[in-house]
């Protein structure tokens, strides 16, 4: 039966090129359903159930047998809560700092991988993304180990080595979020690598022939040729990554707890306190809310600014 | 039910791919079939039992959340499930095995799902913000009194909120200081009497500036990150704070004694007799044991079991002792006191608290406290208790330790760990699951945080305290808090 | 993508060089990321005692394979955890490789109502914050479906991911629409010209998304953590972390379990590695 519905919408498909008539839904709506069908109905089941229902306990003192609703009490809580401006702003920072950085260092590294032989790219790429593979929590272990503010944490003693003074690392307000972001940037670039390269390699060589009868420099081709071309992916870099930055509170909440004097508190992490720690459900829920609602303006801005030269 | 849809769906979706181009559907034919094999035989595998959560009759199932309590506590529950079963025959025992790291976390979504299990292992610190959702259970409305009989007092009051009580105690663990006994006799510290009477906080100031030389620390906190709260409770009782609220459930941590505290710990930091930094969890014993440390906290009398095994480790040379450390004998030590202070020592209790899901019936919570009281007395109890190297909180318990206690621990440690469990004070009666929720909240957004920056010398005690203070005027109101 | 670089055809000592500091600046920075995966691999091949974890050095102070012994010893079912991670693993790939590569192309190169308002509500999904939608997810599947302990519990919500949705969607976007006409004229179905035409010129992507997505299925633990209750049904990642216990870490083999549960990432991208270096050149036509 799906058979011959579907067929049906290829049949149709050609009629409508002849006819040009618009009906109520198009043969071209139809087939373009059917290929997002299953991916909706996924997304319905779970991702806009549970967000409907975040956005109904957002209203609510939430308990698990029976709740009380009480309006708008939790955003209004959480605009007063001097905590809440002070993670936002350090969750502001730690994304304009690690997203950028990220980004630049993971295309700087795709494009120099670029004119190795394939044995060698293979090495390189292996390397840069090996490192995702391993468990969190193995990582983090070693990562404590790294910034262990005593004399005998790796980085400390490479300071000794170095004749400066060591460091307190994540028990300083000056340091922790440099080194929550160091931890982030150098620890979680191989995917970032492989979409770029995959994004470099479909770029054709007739481009590059083109440019060099023109004279053109590597720079120059690299910042008329490879950006707009490898654009769509930037974009796509650019909102996940800012999306999962804005999420972000493993760091935290493994390594510093929020400290010193809530320096690299994150919005998740307050989130994650709220929901699973005090059990404060609706209050969890009402940031998450506006947390979404800033990571949706920002998005949207960047689709904006970017969607002028990509074809949608 | 909708296992089959899915299926279907994913059927649905196979099916139109074959659809394919006219001509030659083979290629897509291949693919889509390659593909969707394995989707169907995982959904067709995904056969487990989900529970027969039908109960008819008598018989009922209870289910036990717990985290790994000593090494090998899954491998006893599953014998103690058997044994339970056997006891009574119409109920089963389903026990949910768990991680440190994620219990609680695992316990809160249950719980506010409505799927709490009926059992589950709670510090007693957490039992407030499971008041205030509604999910505990107030188990003195369902157990026999005589049950409740079997607990000192003591204990059962950490399980109890504003005269409600909630779980059975497991054990109550003491928290306090250890050390390298012969390099604290070096610095001139009379270990045995220490033990056996306490110190003054200035006996202890000479002791760790004594300790202090090269690169060794006279004292050292595990304080890094989360950690730092330890710091708070169990150092606390230096300056005469011991729990978060008094006997007027007024906050206690916003006093004068916080200060006090809070210039001890600047004091002792900028003097350089204890690290300016956190010093990882990890790392406090094994600076002990590699004479980087004299005296380290936090310390629970079951570390002597840990260096027991370093010192045979280091005989037996055999690569698996810890880096570049030193045979040393361990004592457990109790923290100073400050002038006019009597000494106390910080405890928690750890138990199983009973909760309320969407199963829960009258019947099915008696059968709850069956399980509740088997679980947390006698033989298991007693288990874990000697596994922990602390007493039992209940007479069965104590009645059967004797099968469990190794026999070879050092007397002054352990009379030094029964003298200080007697000093334990419970938290005050009449707390309410608010007071208890927003002092956990305090010590997350305030203490721990600024405490790592005053370890770095970023804050002084003074503003540390003022910043206590005005947080907990919000929190508490100014009626609510000590302020003096 | 090779033309990128000039050859140096006229001096080849320039190239030489050149390409010996690429690499050298290469191999630096691979090692300062590669360093916490070495530590670890080292580490799991130390003493299988709890303070074993302990030691700050690189190189543990003697090499033994207990640990790994003591992770098989730990549970009978550490050879199910790696089972049951591979097993949603992959049905989470082939869900995403085909589900949300068609939903992509949908979004890239194909005209419907409400396209753009769909793709947007999608976007939304993966901007909220997972903590407040495990409570309901929680009760939907194992409330309302009764699926704990079950594949489909660990499967089902990572069949289809805006993530990748977006990343095939991005990708598709590149390849000229003249092929996908032409490819109707040819007589194809949308599906037709989808399996035909489009899959070919992308497996560089689909590469990518396969491995994505099996990484970050793999490496879950939160969810599996919490829909599962039977240790025969635990993830490798959620077995892994009964090794911390309240007082003491069994190091050793906690690093011992996390290279095991790493060497299948390993064979899966060497395997992939082939389509990672096909370099399909989708972007030729378009300009």
């Amino acid at each position: 039966m799906t058979q011959s519905r579907h067929m049906g919408a290829d049949n149709s498909e050609k009629q409508n090129k002849i006819t040009r008539r618009e009906p109520l839904i198009t043969k071209d709506d139809i087939s373009g359903y059917l290929f997002v069908l299953v991916a909706v109905l996924f997304f319905l089941v779970f991702t806009i159930y549970p967000l409907v229902s975040a956005v109904i306990t957002s209203l609510q003192l939430y308990k698990p047998f029976g709740s009380d609703f009480v309006g708008a009490k939790n955003y209004i809580n959480t605009f007063q809560n001097a905590l809440f401006w002070k993670s936002l702003r350090n969750t502001l920072v730690y994304t304009a700092i690690v997203v950028p950085i990220s980004i630049l260092f993971s295309f700087v590294i795709a494009l120099m991988i670029m004119p190795f032989n394939r044995k060698l790219q293979s090495v390189f790429k292996a390397a840069y993304y090996l490192p995702a593979v391993a468990s969190g929590i193995a990582l983090s272990v070693v990562w404590l180990w790294i910034y262990d503010s005593s004399p005998s944490g790796l980085f400390n003693q490479l300071l000794t080595a170095l004749h400066l003074p060591v460091q307190n690392w994540l028990g300083s307000s000056k340091t922790a979020l440099l080194s929550l972001m160091l931890m982030a940037i150098l620890s979680g670039q191989g995917q970032n690598i492989i979409i770029y390269t995959a994004a470099l390699l479909g770029i054709d060589n007739t481009y590059f022939e083109a440019s060099q009868l023109d004279g053109a420099t590597f720079l120059q081709n690299v910042r008329y040729i490879v950006f707009p071309l490898v654009r769509p992916t930037t974009l796509f870099l650019l909102v996940t990554g800012i999306i999962g930055s804005f999420q972000v509170f493993m760091n935290a909440y493994m390594m510093t707890g929020g400290g010193p004097n809530n320096n690299t508190t994150m919005i998740g992490l307050l989130i994650f306190n709220n929901a699973f720690k005090y059990n404060k459900y609706g209050l969890a829920c009402a940031q998450a809310i506006i947390l979404t609602i800033i990571i949706a303006f920002i998005s949207f801005l960047q689709f904006k600014l970017a969607g002028s030269e990509v074809e949608y | 039910m909708k296992r089959r849809l899915s299926v279907a769906l994913i059927g649905f979706v196979t099916v139109s791919m074959l659809a394919g181009c006219g001509q030659s559907a083979s290629n897509g034919t291949s693919a889509s079939s390659e593909n969707s094999e394995p989707v169907t035989s995982a959904a067709s595998t995904a056969e487990v039992a989900a529970g027969s959560s039908a109960s008819s009759g008598a018989t009922d199932t209870i289910t036990v959340m717990v985290p790994p309590v000593t090494n090998d506590y899954a491998d006893k529950m599953t014998e103690w499930a058997d044994e339970f079963h056997t006891k009574y025959p119409n109920l089963t025992l389903e026990v949910i095995n768990t991680s440190w790291d994620d219990h609680n976390t695992k316990l809160s979504t249950m719980a506010q799902a409505g799927e709490a299990p009926d059992i589950a292992e709670l510090s007693y610190s957490n039992i407030g913000t499971y008041v205030s959702n509604g999910t505990a259970v107030d188990i003195t409305k369902y157990m026999d009194a005589d049950m409740l009989k079997d607990y000192d007092q003591n204990a059962l009051d950490y399980m109890t909120l504003d005269g409600a009580t909630y779980g059975l105690p497991l054990y109550i663990t003491i928290q306090a200081l250890g050390g390298n006994k012969d390099m604290l006799e070096a610095a001139g510290v009379d270990v045995a009497k220490v033990q056996a009477d306490g110190w003054t906080y200035d006996q202890f100031l000479s002791a760790i500036k004594a300790g202090t030389k090269g690169d060794t620390f006279g004292f050292v906190f595990a304080n890094s990150g989360v950690t730092a709260s330890d710091f708070i409770n169990i150092f606390g009782a230096t300056a005469g704070i011991t729990n978060a609220f008094d006997s007027n459930l007024k906050y206690t941590y916003s006093g004068k004694k916080m200060l006090t505290l809070l210039q001890a710990i600047e004091n002792m930091t900028k003097s350089g007799y204890m690290p300016n930094y956190g010093v990882e969890a990890s790392q406090r014993m094994v600076m002990c044991e590699t004479g980087n440390a004299m005296i380290f906290g936090k310390a629970m009398p079951l570390f002597e079991n840990s260096i027991k095994k370093n010192n045979a480790a280091i005989d037996a040379s055999d690569g698996s002792a810890v880096e570049d450390s030193k045979k040393i004998t361990y004592a457990f030590l109790p923290v100073p006191t400050m002038d006019g202070v009597s000494e106390s020592c910080f405890g928690t209790v750890d138990g199983m608290v009973a909760f309320k899901n969407n199963n829960s019936t009258d019947e099915h919570l008696k059968n709850v406290m069956t399980a509740l009281y088997f679980l947390s007395s006698g033989e298991r109890a007693a288990y874990v208790d000697a596994a922990t190297c602390l007493n039992g909180v209940c007479q069965t318990s104590r009645d059967a330790i004797s099968q469990f206690e190794s026999t070879d621990r050092d007397q002054g440690n352990k009379d030094c760990a029964d003298r200080l469990i007697s000093e334990v004070s419970a938290p005050p009666t009449g707390m309410t699951a608010d007071q208890s929720a927003a002092a956990a909240q305090m010590m997350d957004e305030v203490i721990v945080p600024q405490m790592q920056a005053l370890l770095a010398g970023e804050t002084t005690a003074q503003d540390m305290y003022d910043a206590i203070v005005s947080a907990a005027k919000d929190a508490f109101g100014e009626d609510g808090c000590v302020l003096d | 993508m090779t033309g990128l670089y000039s050859r140096h055809a006229n001096n080849r000592k320039v190239y030489y060089i050149r390409n010996i500091i690429l690499a050298a600046l290469l191999f630096f920075m691979a090692f300062i990321c590669l360093f916490p995966l070495i530590y670890m691999i080292l580490n799991s091949f130390g003493p299988a005692v709890e303070a074993a974890g302990a030691g700050r050095s690189i190189m543990p102070a003697k090499f033994t394979l207990d640990s790994y012994k003591a992770f098989f010893a730990f549970s009978e079912f550490s050879g199910r955890w790696l089972l049951n991670s591979f097993v949603s693993s992959v049905a989470q790939v082939i869900g995403n490789v085909v589900f949300a590569s068609m939903a992509g192309y949908a979004f890239a190169k194909m005209k419907f109502r409400g396209k753009n308002l769909l793709f947007y509500l999608i976007m939304v999904g993966m901007m909220i914050p997972y903590q407040v939608t495990q409570v309901p997810l929680y009760i939907l599947m194992v409330n309302k479906f009764r699926l704990s302990n079950t594949y489909l519990a660990l499967i089902l919500p990572g069949m289809v991911t805006a993530y990748n949705i977006f990343l095939t969607k991005q990708f598709f976007t590149g390849i000229p629409t003249e092929l996908i006409e032409s490819g109707k004229l040819d007589g194809c179905s949308q599906m037709g010209v989808f399996v035909r035409i489009i899959v070919p010129l992308s497996k560089t992507v689909l590469a990518v998304l396969a491995i994505t997505t099996f990484l970050s299925s793999w490496n879950t633990f939160f969810w599996p953590f919490l829909v599962t209750s039977h240790e025969s049904m635990f993830t490798i990642q959620v077995g892994l972390k009964q090794f911390k216990f309240a007082n003491t870490t069994m190091f050793g083999p906690m690093m011992a379990g996390a290279t095991i549960s790493a060497v299948p990432m390993f064979i899966l991208f060497f395997s992939l590695q082939k389509y990672f270096l096909e370099g399909v050149t989708v972007g030729a036509v378009k300009g």
